[in-house]
């Protein structure tokens, strides 16, 4: 069920009421009717891949009570391993397999081995798999390193692993913060549910009037690249970085602001990346809750900084690199994540990565300076290059989109597929631009006026913004379910 | 939870109050003149009607109609003689032209072309061949006056009926219900754009649950020929009877086609019983720009510049002849 789908406005008014209503009395009931409503809700996609969230869900709350009621530290290892082990072989089938067949063919006929590959299998990959493995992952994790004490109560696991609005693309959520709530009882909050409802309609717009309506452009540029000038392919892969942007960021607010609606709070996702001044500030903003995920199970196990600077730059390619990977299982994605690491080592070197972690731009000011404006168009450009490999279909496309660049390095007007006004789609991206700088101190609060006529007027013009731009014909589906 | 409730229900209404203003206030919803019947049983717009017709999201294409004394769009008056020499364009919603202004028309084109003579478009959206004779039938003393009539015909879906019936669904469109329902400019508008679609689908989609499911027979490739055949072959027995029910003057009547959308059988029957026909298959095809709107599949103004000039050169050689 998509998040931008009727079914998906009918499903929600019906599962909050019965959730406050006739299930509020007894938590446990409550958490059983949020795990079956999370099983439908993943079960009208298909219902045969329920069992492999079980299956996950089954091993990790088992595994994590013998962890924890291990005493020998090999045990615990060993019991560790199993969790590692069961959800990445998970990960390596469903997602991974038929890349390194593949990839593997590839360089036994680099080397002079032909081999006809008749091990690929059709395999569909599950939605959201990336993101729950991850998460029952972090819950054994957890309890391993002794940050957690396992739940005894298998229903709000299991309602932890598949909470419907950030099962199928995030935010990666830690026991720590999703399980508590789950376990201790909710309550009711007027200002929660409509500062949730808020934030579905700030996310339904940033799905359907940017990510949507821009990615017929986008589409068409990188289908065609090889017949358009410079001007345009620049044009097209910036485009694309607010598209996948709106797409990710605009369902992660639509899954928090849902999750509020039911008295949980999710971390913040994304923070207006696009305001980064550097590349270690772009990543503190970008899908925070994977970069938190791998900086606390991969990068701080690893020795993250406080290890010699060498160990450390090895350090962060793995994360890059694994990053990369994490998104799909194409050569493209770690060309990225490499990418990122080259952006983020000199920045790390330099000893600016974590100069803007406590502060956002233009800081008690209403304009940027000349400075920032610079240092954000330069991490804008740099992450918008970057994404050239995140978009191409394959590393060749890439390299060929790129060399189209420098080698047809001309201006020509770009024409609409469908033929309709592009100054339409550079008025909308400026204004969008201009109000998320505005509302740039809190991710949380994108209608934050003193003027409830000044508010109402906003909800009114994202509504009306949303039918301009609706397209009946477009892919609704969200980019990042690929992952 | 009740304050919720009862707060949002009022933001919602409010908003929707919003829209509706901000729609009147951009124009984004199309106007939608009147229909009715009139004494000959023939549908025709109600008489002097003024508006908008508006296509896509952003009004990407906006044009003025105007509905004159006959009932049908167009910027004069349909007041045929004996004395004057005038053309009447018969068809459907591509002769009525709800989506350019009514002064830019392929009649006023085409009157800007040859400016001795008056041009009459008879043009109503949904008007199919028998439609259009019966409505020739009906008006026979006022066509009798016009020197040539040009009937728009599409092959494929225009001549489904042997015989002239009242279109009752369309009539439907005034209900009362339809007509309140069109007083709110957001809802003509949501229509358009297609965003009340998925409601719909949502519900045919129950109610299909709820049906014994019936697979359909798949046909071979020779059973699929032999239906279209005999389909056409239906066709052409229609255009037969009503040209003989309602009368067709051969030598004032033209048929406008597109010949390369238009079936061979027809073709061919058209130039063996010496119907005469203007085919603007070729320009278009030699057109290298686009010869129709974006959000719409009528021809844009350089589409209706194109059957303008067609129908000018036919007019032009009948007349040299």
């Amino acid at each position: 069920m998509l998040f931008n789908s009727l079914e998906f406005f009918l499903f929600l008014p019906v599962v909050f009421i019965l959730y406050w209503f006739p299930f509020y009395k007894k938590i446990k009931i409550q958490n059983l009717f949020l795990l079956l409503a999370s099983y439908v809700f993943y079960g009208l996609w298909d219902w045969r891949f329920l069992f492999l969230i079980l299956a996950s869900t089954l091993v990790d709350f088992f595994v994590g009570q013998v962890i924890y009621s291990s005493v020998s530290d090999k045990k615990r290892k060993t019991w560790l391993w199993v969790s590692v082990i069961f959800n990445i072989s998970l990960l390596g089938f469903f997602k991974y397999y038929n890349f390194f067949i593949t990839s593997w063919v590839d360089f036994l006929s680099a080397m002079g081995y032909d081999l006809q590959s008749t091990w690929t299998l059709q395999i569909i990959l599950p939605v959201g798999i990336s993101f729950y493995t991850f998460q029952t992952m972090s819950y054994s994790l957890d309890i391993y390193y002794k940050r957690l004490t396992p739940t005894k109560d298998f229903i709000s696991f299991a309602t932890f692993v598949s909470f419907f609005p950030q099962l199928v693309a995030g935010p990666i959520e830690r026991a720590s913060n999703l399980l508590s709530q789950i376990t201790s009882k909710r309550v009711y909050s007027y200002t929660q549910c409509t500062d949730g409802l808020k934030l579905i309609l700030w996310g339904l717009f940033k799905k359907v009037v940017i990510a949507d309506s821009i990615a017929p452009i986008v589409d068409d540029i990188f289908a065609n690249y090889s017949t358009y000038p410079a001007s345009t392919l620049i044009l097209g892969v910036s485009l694309f970085s607010f598209q996948v942007y709106g797409d990710f960021s605009g369902y992660s607010d639509i899954a928090i602001g849902t999750a509020k609606m039911f008295g949980i709070e999710l971390m913040s996702n994304f923070k207006f990346p696009t305001f980064s001044r550097n590349v270690a500030e772009y990543w503190q903003r970008w899908h925070v809750s994977l970069s938190t995920w791998f900086r606390h199970y991969v990068y701080i196990p690893l020795g993250g900084s406080r290890v010699s600077k060498l160990k450390s730059v090895r350090n962060i390619i793995i994360i890059f690199l694994v990053s990369g990977f994490w998104h799909g299982a194409n050569w493209t994605f770690i060309a990225w994540g490499v990418l990122h690491a080259i952006l983020y080592i000199p920045v790390f070197l330099m000893g600016r990565n974590r100069i803007y972690m406590n502060n956002v731009v233009a800081e008690n000011r209403w304009f940027p300076s000349l400075t920032e404006i610079l240092q954000i168009s330069l991490t804008f450009s740099l992450v918008t290059f970057s994404r050239v490999f995140f978009r191409s279909e394959s590393i060749t496309d890439a390299f060929a989109f790129l060399q189209q660049i420098f080698s047809n390095f001309t201006f020509e007007t770009y024409q609409h597929p469908m033929g309709y006004r592009m100054i339409d789609y550079f008025i909308l991206l400026v204004a969008f631009t201009c109000y998320e700088f505005r509302i740039r101190r809190d991710e949380r609060a994108p209608f934050k006026f003193k003027s409830k006529y000044v508010r109402f007027a906003a909800y009114t013009l994202v509504i009306l913004a949303m039918l301009l731009f609706y397209d009946d014909n477009i892919d609704r589906s969200f980019i990042y379910f690929q992952f | 939870m009740r304050k919720l409730i009862l707060k949002s229900g009022l933001y919602v209404f409010l908003i929707l109050l919003g829209l509706e203003g901000l729609v009147r206030l951009f124009h984004l919803g199309k106007d939608t003149p009147t229909r009715f019947l009139d004494e000959h049983k023939v549908e025709k717009w109600v008489p002097n009607q003024n508006g908008f017709s508006v296509t896509g999201n952003r009004r990407q294409n906006f044009s003025e109609f105007r509905i004159n004394n006959s009932g049908f769009n167009s910027y004069r008056e349909f007041t045929p003689t004996k004395d004057n020499e005038e053309i009447a364009l018969v068809g459907d919603s591509f002769i009525e032209g709800f989506h350019q202004n009514y002064y830019n028309s392929i009649g006023k084109k085409i009157e800007n072309m040859l400016p001795n003579i008056e041009v009459y478009e008879y043009g109503y959206a949904g008007y199919d061949f028998a439609d259009q004779l019966h409505l020739i039938h009906s008006y026979k003393e006022q066509f009798d006056l016009i020197d040539h009539v040009i009937l728009g015909i599409k092959f494929s879906n225009d001549l489904t009926r042997n015989e002239y019936q009242v279109v009752a669904g369309r009539l439907a469109l005034e209900s009362t219900t339809n007509r309140m329902l069109k007083k709110s400019k957001l809802l003509v508008y949501c229509k358009n754009i297609g965003i009340l679609d998925p409601p719909q689908k949502l519900m045919y989609k129950t109610l299909n649950l709820l049906r014994p499911k019936t697979t359909p027979k798949k046909l071979s490739e020779a059973e699929i020929e032999k239906t279209k055949k005999e389909k056409e072959n239906k066709f052409l027995e229609n255009f037969e009877s009503l040209i003989s029910k309602y009368g067709y003057d051969k030598n004032r009547f033209t048929l406008l086609l597109d010949a390369g959308k238009t079936s061979p059988l027809f073709m061919n029957y058209l130039k063996e019983n010496n119907f005469t026909y203007i085919d603007f298959s070729e320009p278009f095809k030699a057109s290298n720009r686009s010869t129709t709107l974006i959000y719409d599949r009528h021809w844009n103004n350089h589409g209706r510049e194109l059957i303008a000039k067609e129908i000018v050169t036919y007019i032009q050689k009948k007349k040299a002849q």
